[in-house]
């Protein structure tokens, strides 16, 4: 039992090497599984709202959907051959107008409570990308995808995009916990879609121009990315992994990659300097 | 102005019955001929397209296992199994199959054929030589596509939507893509000469009589598709043609990036071509199926539709708007905040004319005495599946919302129920109804019947089955849907939907059985009018002749005269056809008739007077 726990206690001790290393945190947490058919846990500020919108227009939706059966059961069962059809065009003022009213009930209560909740949540969040870039506390981050794999560079020690002290990642972008994080998506090849079911978001990242997408996790832990565009045969292959870390963990752990980043720097090499300077919106 | 009784029957020529087999079966300016050619091509095309999407099922619920006998066939070079470049071809050409060689030549070519003519009261298309060059060039784009699974690299496999640069040399070589798109731009050439035609026979050979408000709801679905067609196929063709350029000789209208170089062009460009056409398109197929829901639950509920003026504007509201909510598309391409929201508000905006046309036919079949037929049924299957899929397309039109959705399996049931399970129930009604017309006799009802349980039950399984995996997050187009934590559990839900798409392909073999039994076997001859209904296809006997009217009709009322007490009384039947009177005398033109576009002073003093001479 001593050796075990001493065991334990060295694997912490080399895992908290290997974080400060910068070596890849998989042998310690892997992502967690997802139960059942809900949509996936949401770990972001404001995934939330989306959560409840799809669920509330869901409801409604049923509740349509059964009213629209039962109407169509009673006439299957009822109004069968038994039962005398009314020779009636249904185009009188007040059937028009009992017509007219249903639908627009339908509509400004459903698809109503959609727009309006939806122009907030933009206008509010998911579009409102200035005030992200105004926040002192945002994290840039530049994503380049390509067939199938998603490269990171985050600005480096020296404040500059696309110099030899960027941290750069492959498949492998870890942010802080609690800071609202900015991304520019491009792409080099073909479209891909950056897709983080667990903060409800996807934005396209398309070859020639740069498209924004911003998120803030409340919670850290690590979460798979997904490509959501057709991207060729391997597009099923393409994940990435987002590890939302403790604002120290990330810190450690950005300067870290920096100093590596600077150490493998070849300034030969052109494809590796797929950096743009920031864009501000 | 009083018009010659036959002044009508000078106006149409009189075809002469084809003598040779090739001028009756091939080369055939019979729109009732080229409709049966286009209904056996469709039908072939719809079971490679099946075929298709039962290896993408077996693929999502046991991937990379070999497919168990057919693999051996499909894909022996890879052992019966299905690889990651032939699922993207099975997907790829699965979607561009079914919507351009499946339901169109069914649902348009071979329905809009058979009913705008009889229907309407004339005696042919108005152009029966570009009706038969329409088929053909349909033909030929068929080819084309069966000449792509044959090539290196195979058939085209950038998905349907044939997204640059993906779509470009780099992402889909070989000539596999090269001829898809090809063949696309071929087979819109054959729809533009069909839509020419029918908007053309619509306008110009109505029977005296057949005016705007007594045409068949199934006209006007044909007629609004063929305009939409007419408007919008250009658009797609030339986006195409653009792609083949780029392919061919090098240009760069789509190619961005580091492909690129200097020349830059924008990808995003071919998105707005391609949806420009892409949404009309959605109702370009569901148009025609609207048209027959609407004709069948009023035949069948042996009741006047209601409210037939609001199903037509509503029709016409849906085919006007479908040109500007293409955008819901591409709510992700980072597309300008304004713009996005526009289409959005527009989008939520188009489902009200389409609550009025549910409202209407709920309506009718609620004040009706209904008949459960066989295409009863499936209109009624046509209306629960469209029902469903309808209205889960609101969280889709809706931006934040589809942020989350965009792209999962959500999208792909909520497509398929409505423009391909309401399309397939509502195209296969259609067959049970007019095989009595096209070849003379009834299908076998207890077999249409099987058939109907097969599919309705096959296809709510599949989609539904599809949007709970969407829900839960599973992206679509997934050669291995679970390669993400948040994907692993979802296994078992795609092995579910996958028996229900079994299910489903073998309830086809009913059809199959009835189709072939029917026309090949012997033939048991029904009645003229075999369902009891009043338009005008049934006021002529099987075998209908080449030039359809001897004489042509003069229509009296419209569409959908059933039940009326007067009628009841005086022709002892519930029905009245558009070619009767209740009186039982001859029909009379309608007066005044302005033909040509004289208009004389003394036709409006005629028509001042003409209801003091009552």
């Amino acid at each position: 039992m001593d050796f075990i726990k001493r065991l334990q206690l060295s694997w912490t001790r080399l895992g908290a090497l290997l974080v400060l290393w910068g070596l890849p945190v998989d042998v310690f947490a892997a992502v967690e599984k997802e139960t059942g058919y809900d949509m996936p846990r949401d770990v972001s500020l404001d995934g939330h709202r989306i959560t409840w919108l799809i669920n509330i227009t869901m409801w409604f939706l049923v509740i349509l959907f059964v009213i629209m059966v039962a109407w169509m059961a009673i006439a299957m069962f009822k109004h069968d051959e038994n039962h005398p059809a009314e020779y009636d065009h249904g185009d009188a003022g007040r059937q028009i107008a009992v017509a007219m009213s249903i639908s627009a009930v339908i509509f400004l209560v459903v698809d109503g409570n959609l727009y309006i909740n939806a122009m907030k949540d933009l206008d509010e969040v998911f579009w409102n990308f200035s005030d992200v870039e105004k926040n002192p506390d945002t994290v840039r981050i530049e994503v380049n995808a390509h067939q199938w794999a998603w490269d990171a560079r985050y600005v480096g020690p020296d404040g500059e995009w696309n110099t030899a002290d960027d941290p750069v990642t492959l498949n492998d972008i870890r942010v802080p916990v609690n800071r609202p994080i900015l991304l520019q998506l491009t792409s080099s090849d073909v479209i891909h879609a950056f897709n983080l079911p667990n903060m409800r978001i996807k934005t396209d990242a398309v070859p020639g121009t740069m498209a924004p997408l911003w998120f803030q996790a409340k919670e850290t832990g690590e979460f798979d990315i997904a490509c959501a565009e057709h991207c060729g045969s391997f597009h099923y292959k393409m994940k990435g992994r987002l590890t939302v870390l403790s604002q120290e963990d990330y810190e450690a752990w950005v300067g870290e990659i920096s100093h590596q980043s600077a150490l493998a720097y070849n300034p030969d090499d052109a494809d590796a300097h797929w950096g743009w300077p920031w864009k501000e919106l | 102005m009083a018009v010659p009784e036959n002044a009508y029957d000078q106006l149409q020529a009189v075809h002469h019955e084809p003598t040779t087999f090739i001028a009756k079966y091939i080369w055939s300016g019979d729109h009732k001929v080229i409709a049966k050619q286009f209904l056996w091509g469709g039908l072939i095309f719809l079971l490679l397209g099946g075929l298709q999407a039962m290896f993408i099922r077996w693929q999502w619920a046991y991937p990379g296992q070999p497919v168990p006998v057919l693999g051996q066939i499909f894909f022996s070079d890879s052992g019966g199994i299905i690889t990651p470049g032939h699922y993207t071809s099975l997907f790829t050409s699965h979607g561009l199959i079914m919507i351009f060689w499946a339901i169109t030549p069914m649902m348009i070519g071979a329905f809009g054929n058979l009913t705008i003519p009889l229907m309407i009261g004339a005696r042919d298309m108005a152009f029966p030589l570009l009706n038969t060059l329409s088929f053909w060039t349909w033909f030929l784009s068929g080819l084309m596509v069966l000449a792509s699974f044959m090539v290196p690299y195979g058939t085209a496999a950038a998905g349907w939507t044939t997204y640059p640069p993906l779509s470009g040399n780099a992402g889909t070589p070989g000539w596999g893509q090269s001829l898809f798109v090809l063949a696309i731009f071929t087979t819109g050439t054959a729809t533009i000469m069909g839509g020419v035609n029918y908007i053309t026979t619509v306008i110009r050979l109505r029977a005296p009589g057949m005016t705007w408000d007594r045409i068949p709801l199934t006209v006007w679905g044909q007629f609004l598709t063929a305009i939409l067609n007419v408007l919008f196929v250009p658009v797609l063709a030339g986006g195409g043609l653009l792609l083949l350029l780029d392919r061919w000789f090098g240009t760069s209208f789509y190619v961005a990036g580091a492909l690129a170089g200097e020349s830059a062009g924008d990808p995003i460009l071919f998105q707005h071509l391609f949806w420009i056409f892409g949404h009309p398109e959605v109702y370009i197929l569901i148009l025609p199926a609207w048209g027959f829901i609407g004709d069948f639950v009023s035949f069948f509920s042996r009741k006047p539709a209601y409210w037939y003026k609001g199903s037509v504007w509503a029709m016409t509201a849906v085919s006007i708007m479908s040109a500007v909510v293409y955008g819901h598309h591409m709510y992700t391409t980072g597309m300008a905040p304004l713009l996005g929201k526009s289409f959005m508000l527009l989008t939520l905006i188009i489902s009200v004319p389409a609550e009025l046309l549910f409202l209407n036919w709920l309506h009718t079949i609620y004040h009706g005495s209904m008949r459960k037929t066989v295409p009863m049924m499936f209109a009624l299957g046509a209306i629960f599946v469209f029902g469903s899929g309808g209205l889960t397309g609101l969280p889709l039109a809706t931006i934040s919302t589809d942020l989350y959705l965009h792209a999962t399996m959500f999208v792909v049931g909520h497509f398929h129920l409505t423009m391909a399970s309401a399309a397939f129930l509502a195209t296969f009604g259609a067959i049970y109804f007019w095989f009595p017309k096209m070849f003379g006799t009834m299908m076998n009802d207890r077999l249409a019947r099987l058939h109907f349980w097969f599919s309705f039950i096959g296809l709510n399984g599949v989609f539904i089955g599809q949007m709970i995996a969407g829900y839960a997050g599973q992206p679509r187009r997934l050669y291995d849907p679970f390669q993400y934590a948040f994907t692993e559990q979802l296994l078992g839900i795609n092995q579910i939907t996958s028996y229900f798409a079994f299910f489903l392909a073998a309830g086809q073999i009913f059809f199959v059985i009835n189709w072939f039994a029917n026309i090949f076997g012997k033939r048991e001859p029904c009645e003229q009018n075999p369902w009891k209904v009043g338009t005008l296809e049934w006021s002529v006997g099987n075998p209908t002749p080449v030039y359809n009217f001897a004489k042509i009709p003069i229509v009296t009322c419209g569409p959908h005269e059933y039940s009326n007490p007067e009628c009841i009384e005086k022709l002892g039947k519930d029905w009245q056809g558009q070619w009767e009177t209740l009186d039982g005398s001859e029909p009379k033109l309608p007066d005044p008739v302005v033909v040509g576009h004289h208009h004389h002073e003394e036709d409006d003093v005629t028509d001042e007077t003409a209801p003091a001479e009552e």
